[in-house]
């Protein structure tokens, strides 16, 4: 009796460790033990044979490379708009926690958190500006002068979870068009679709949610009284 | 093919992995074009997307890179580092449900001819491992197509030995039963 019971916990246990026997990752002990009983038991040497043609297919070359460079610039995109995003939080003594991209992809994700970066840095700046305080700046700010497409009256970045028919939904009820972007820092810049006044664009598109940041530029940015 | 996952370079994974926690951008780099093939493979295997299995493995290295300085030697780098891309993956591939054949596969189903049978068993076992929960699933993934050990997967999976084992039991006797009725009789 006691017999049988050893003999079936024996080739339980020495069932359950084929799968290692079979990819050469079982200790010693374990592979001794495994061999001393597939010699009297051959429903364990069938398993043996079935385990060893899964583990061969799985194994097989699938004939496939990826190309590491890309995709490691994708990450380095994102590594740098974390440091900008610590970099800000320090400055304007704020912890935030980072942003994370989940369907738009790194770029965006580091877009994102240079937006956060810029948007403390900003306000952290003209604080200092205030102040009377002249430090050199080394960093920028996507409401730089530095290139305006011509008609563009708005510019703007929206949460990576927005999908383009949201995008394009939200640019719809607030009369606006995409004419360039995103730029590598994932801005948008949008012109006027009508005659819908720009503060009423830009109060449209602030309503929504997926929108982190929106600001009007050139001309138009001058106090708009028209509503 | 030997096991992926016999890697000779530990101490210098050791190594990068300290630079890592010191905050060195070129040690990460350098870690991540170590891992990349070896991950890119396994998570293929899972989603048919590229830019799933890039966005699992550029998670899974932001997590390298905030957490570095927390590796207390405890396992291998290259375990923690799995360990790490399992449990990414785990939440990346429930959310988005989109667990598909790599397209190879499938087109080889479909239009492959293989004397050997080799191609027709490969199939068979793709399409018996679909069937599996996800667990399941990768404990066999772990331990066949990356090559660990019991004692390492219970570590990637943060489980303990038993647990593995009765994954490994279920996956087994699951895909045992699948492939009979995919492959019309079973692998011989």
């Amino acid at each position: 009796m006691n017999s049988t019971l050893n003999q079936t916990r024996e080739h339980r246990e020495v069932s359950e460790l084929i799968p290692w026997y079979v990819n050469a990752r079982i200790g010693e002990g374990d592979r001794q033990r495994v061999d001393a009983h597939l010699r009297d038991c051959a429903e364990c040497r069938g398993e043996l044979q079935l385990q060893r043609q899964v583990h061969g297919a799985m194994t097989a070359d699938p004939g496939i490379e990826y190309m590491p460079a890309a995709s490691l610039k994708r990450l380095q995109a994102r590594l740098d708009g974390l440091d900008a995003s610590s970099d800000a939080a320090r400055e304007s003594g704020a912890a935030r926690p980072a942003q994370r991209s989940i369907r738009w992809g790194g770029s965006m994700a580091a877009s994102i958190a240079v937006m956060a970066a810029a948007i403390c840095i900003l306000a952290t700046g003209l604080w200092t500006r205030y102040q009377g305080h002249s430090r050199p700046l080394d960093y920028f700010t996507v409401t730089s002068p530095a290139a305006h497409p011509p008609g563009e009256v708005i510019r703007a970045v929206f949460a990576p979870a927005t999908t383009l028919v949201e995008l394009q939904s939200m640019l719809d009820e607030a009369h606006l068009r995409i004419i360039s972007g995103p730029t590598e820092a994932g801005v948008y810049s949008l012109a006027a679709n009508s005659s819908l006044s720009v503060s009423a664009s830009l109060g449209l598109l602030r309503a929504h949610g997926a929108v982190r940041f929106a600001e009007a530029t050139g001309p138009a940015a001058a106090p708009d009284h028209s509503q | 093919m030997p096991p992926l996952v016999m890697n000779p370079l530990k101490e210098q994974d050791s190594t990068l992995l300290a630079a890592v926690a010191a905050g060195d951008r070129r040690a990460l780099e350098q870690l991540y074009l170590g891992y990349h093939r070896r991950l890119a493979r396994f998570l293929s295997r899972f989603t048919s997307r590229y830019e799933n299995v890039e966005e699992i493995i550029n998670d899974t290295f932001m997590v390298v890179w905030q957490h570095a300085k927390d590796f207390r030697h405890a396992s291998q780098v290259s375990t923690w580092i799995i360990g790490i891309a399992y449990r990414t993956a785990l939440k990346s591939l429930r959310q988005q449900k989109n667990l598909r054949f790599p397209p190879d596969a499938e087109a080889l189903a479909e239009t492959s001819v293989d004397p050997t049978g080799e191609t027709e068993t490969q199939d068979w076992v793709m399409q018996g491992l679909r069937q599996l929960p996800l667990e399941q699933r990768f404990t066999l993934e772990l331990a066949y197509h990356l090559g660990h050990s019991l004692e390492e997967i219970a570590a990637i999976t943060d489980s303990p030995v038993g647990t593995v084992k009765a994954r490994m039991f279920h996956a087994r006797e699951k895909l045992r039963r699948s492939l009979p009725e995919l492959g019309g009789g079973g692998v011989p």
